[in-house]
């Protein structure tokens, strides 16, 4: 079964990840712009980080047979640096306008301030500009109150819920986020977050509709397989195999596909590495892959 | 008459066709702002398509140059942006090519490329076309280095050896590279030497097309 990864920081991680995911069946991602675990100090800064989510990165990912997405946005942490959010939120217009780019995100609230209600509004409206799906994280400290506010706002916005992917849910967070008519991610995590069983047990609850999984893997303690590994516990717990698909690979094309931008004639791309062998490219003199 | 506008517009499906149409007179039009022509820009490549443009017809072989297996974005971004250029002055060409370079996708960065020999007097956008060889992104060093005129006629000699040691190491047949032999100095030939000694010394291949360097 080919998977789906729509949450992974590949900027923070190494080609052998690229490597297990692709042997794994992960046929495509997508990246969502975030933080970088410390905070940046120049808008610059951002525009080269985005710059390689459309560039750098989505050739290191094609060369694994991977096809790889993004999303672009200011984010909620960094909201709150006067000193960037003015200038980032400035570059947005462009960059939401390039090729691969399937939703404004991730925005939504950290600290729940004021200014993050501000640059939260701001992106709702580059979204309908661009005719984009938003992809809306959910802050881990006062996560369920951070979830009402963020259905709240998107109602008092008239923001449709079907074009926005509420992401970390929680057993808490997921009955309301999928009342609201919103799509509803979990991103499965060695020790926070959402782990496997408990993803099963909200499966068996609640089915498969409009749910998504994830890794949010990135450059702390996370694991870049979690999709698959998550597929293979709904399998052991006998979870139907029409619905793992539709989680693992059915709701991400859905959702991101409202950009227009998501070609499935792309997302399983013929890899081949020889032209990069010996390049100055990621391959470091191992064998090339080449399908037929 | 074959005009290259009409050479791409008879090559797309009519909505896409259309766009482009009102895209190039927006650009045309002066005092377009050059934030409103990088959002287009970026825009192009999914309004356009990525087909690859098909032989010329017979007219068509009369055009100025004619876009052999070019993306139809590709062909696209080039015409746009030979419309972006009348329209300014010759002394902002410099920047908007560097800012599409700089702040481009892949394909944006492919476009700017195969576009260069196209463009009024390009030998002042030399720069750009340099520091594309520094990239590592196989697809957009081929845009430069291959079945492109740009770097035969307007590199100096140093960037150009380093363009043909670069496709030695990506496996980017020299072939592919235009009047490549008119460009072989002795201090090419060296390096391609030095190149072959290093591959031998590790047992590892030579490539063939070293021959089109040391004859």
């Amino acid at each position: 079964m080919r998977l789906f990864d729509p949450h992974i920081h590949m900027t923070s991680r190494t080609t052998d990840d690229y490597q297990a995911m692709a042997a794994a069946g992960i046929a495509a991602i997508v990246e969502p712009a975030f933080w970088l675990g410390q905070p940046r100090t120049h808008v610059g800064t951002f525009e080269d980080y985005f710059l390689s989510l459309v560039g750098w990165e989505r050739f290191r990912a094609q060369q694994f047979g991977i096809r790889h997405y993004c999303t672009i946005a200011l984010n909620p942490k960094e909201a709150n640096n006067p000193q960037v959010a003015g200038g980032v939120l400035a570059l947005l217009p462009r960059y939401l306008e390039k090729d691969g780019v399937v939703a404004v995100g991730e925005i939504g609230y950290d600290d729940q301030t004021p200014a993050e209600d501000e640059a939260f509004v701001a992106q709702l409206e580059l979204a309908r500009a661009h005719k984009l799906p938003v992809l809306i994280h959910t802050p881990h400290r006062d996560k369920l109150r951070g979830t009402e506010r963020t259905i709240d706002l998107l109602r008092a916005h008239g923001f449709p819920p079907e074009l926005a992917l509420i992401d970390h849910n929680n057993e808490l967070t997921l009955p309301l986020v999928l009342d609201a008519g919103c799509w509803a991610g979990h991103s499965i995590y060695p020790a926070t977050k959402m782990d496997e069983p408990r993803m099963v047990s909200l499966v068996q609850q609640f089915g498969g509709e409009k749910i998504l999984v994830n890794s949010a893997a990135d450059w702390g303690v996370s694991d870049a397989l979690k999709v698959p590994k998550t597929a293979a516990a709904f399998a052991a717990a006998g979870i139907p195999e029409a619905d793992i698909e539709t989680i693992c690979w059915k709701n991400p094309v859905r959702f991101f596909g409202q950009s227009g931008r998501l070609d499935l004639a792309e997302v399983a791309p013929v890899v081949d590495q020889r032209e990069l062998f010996e390049g100055n490219s990621v391959l470091r003199g191992q064998s090339p892959r080449v399908d037929r | 008459m074959a005009s290259l506008e009409t050479a791409l517009t008879s090559r797309l499906p009519e909505e896409a066709a259309s766009w482009f149409r009102q895209a190039l007179h927006k650009v045309r039009a002066k005092g377009e702002a050059t934030d409103a022509f990088l959002i287009m820009w970026s825009g192009a490549s999914r309004r356009l398509g990525q087909a690859p443009i098909g032989a010329p017809s017979d007219d068509e072989k009369k055009l100025p140059f004619f876009p052999v297996g070019w993306g139809a974005d590709e062909f696209g971004r080039t015409l746009l942006l030979q419309g972006a250029l009348a329209a300014r002055l010759p002394e902002a060409h410099a920047a908007l090519i560097n800012e599409l370079f700089v702040t481009g996708d892949l394909r944006e960065r492919q476009a700017v490329l195969r576009a260069l020999p196209h463009l009024p007097a390009p030998e002042r956008f030399v720069a750009v076309g340099v520091e594309a060889v520094r990239n590592s992104a196989v697809p957009v060093l081929e845009a430069i280095a291959c079945e492109n005129a740009y770097p035969a006629r307007h590199f100096p000699e140093e960037a150009f050896n380093q363009l043909v040691l670069k496709c030695l190491f990506c496996e980017v047949p020299l072939a592919r590279v235009v009047d490549l032999a008119r460009r072989v100095t002795p201090e090419l030939r060296r390096m391609v030497e030095a190149y072959a000694s290093e591959r031998r010394a590790a047992g590892r291949s030579v490539p063939a097309d070293i021959a089109l360097v040391l004859g």
